[in-house]
């Protein structure tokens, strides 16, 4: 860092600047699941704690794999396999859920 | 394929014959890693909703067998795999501009704070076997023997974290040779994109912890 010049700082910052406010986020995201898990505030917590994570993941698919930035061919193979296990957990937990 | 990967001077793909352009190459080789990303998520996801059928079905005997899991340790291991996949995308960003030496830095960083998660998940098991918490350690008494349904979830957490850690090491091993790959002299002219495809690997390694942690440690408390 200290033998880099100016603009070369300035170029290392702006391609820099996505990852570590993705960093960032995640950090954030995995604070509030932690907090959540280690007090316990209220019943059914467990919903919200798996609303994070998959905004946790949403941010890792949609960012840091930068499935923004992919042709449709590949968005849809991402979209189609989580959606297939969108239909595991959906048909699997209704099942259990109704017994 | 991604944004960036084209333009700095010295950074590129070397054509393979069966490709008739570099981008159709690059987009080939995209797609064939996720397609593979998607088999290990239809793995993984089949341990996780065993998970939560387990908690589902036997709720006292899994949280039991949960309290005894290292939520803590969990959670600093999830910071660290996060700083992993910040580094790991420092050296797919420098790997676009053509600075080696900055790359292969960051891809070193990666894989020591790859090491360091497994470090973590060995004191881990090494808590936990002192502990008596391995039920499939048949000459060994187990903890929660008045709870027999948690060797359900207990033997599940062995197989999904220890899956993972394979996965990981697998991926230590892969991105420390490609390190001396990428060290050599003119790597980023001819294979700029294997840091590319091995960051979706890297990315996706992080993607399956973060549902691990909530799964495993987080929602049973």
């Amino acid at each position: 860092m200290a033998r880099m010049s100016d603009d070369e700082r300035r170029v290392l910052r702006a391609h820099m600047r996505v990852p570590v406010l993705t960093a960032g986020a995640l950090l954030g995201l995995l604070g509030v699941n932690v907090a959540l898990g280690a007090t316990l505030p209220f019943a059914h917590v467990w919903i919200l704690e798996l609303m994070v994570a998959t905004a946790m993941v949403v941010t890792i698919l949609w960012v840091s794999m930068e499935v923004r930035h992919e042709p449709p061919l590949v968005r849809l193979f991402a979209g189609i396999g989580f959606f297939w296990v969108g239909i595991l957990f959906a048909m699997t937990l209704t099942d259990y859920l109704t017994r | 394929m991604s944004a960036g990967a084209e333009g700095a001077e010295g950074v590129g793909v070397a054509l393979v014959s069966h490709f008739a352009t570099v981008e159709q190459q690059r987009h080939a080789a995209v797609l064939g890693m996720w397609a593979w990303l998607l088999t290990e998520l239809l793995l993984f996801a089949g341990l996780f909703l065993t998970a939560l059928v387990l908690r589902l079905l036997h709720p006292e005997a899994v949280q039991e067998a949960a309290r005894h899991l290292k939520f803590w340790i969990g959670a600093l291991n999830t910071v660290v795999l996060i700083t992993s996949s910040l580094t790991m995308s420092g050296a797919i960003q420098l790997s676009r501009l053509g600075w080696q030496r900055g790359m292969v830095r960051f891809m070193l960083a990666t894989a020591a704070l790859g090491t360091l998660f497994l470090a973590f998940k060995g004191y881990e098991y090494w808590a936990d076997y002192h502990e008596h918490m391995m039920p499939f350690l048949g000459g060994r008494p187990y903890a929660l023997e008045s709870a027999p349904a948690s060797r359900l979830f207990v033997n599940l957490y062995y197989v999904a974290t220890s899956l993972h850690g394979l996965h990981l090491t697998t991926g230590i091993g892969i991105l420390l040779a490609m390190t001396w790959q990428a060290s050599r002299p003119g790597f980023l002219a001819r294979h700029q994109n294997r840091i590319e495809i091995f960051g979706l690997y890297w990315h996706f390694i992080d993607l399956i912890w973060i549902l691990a942690f909530p799964i495993l440690y987080v929602v049973n408390r």
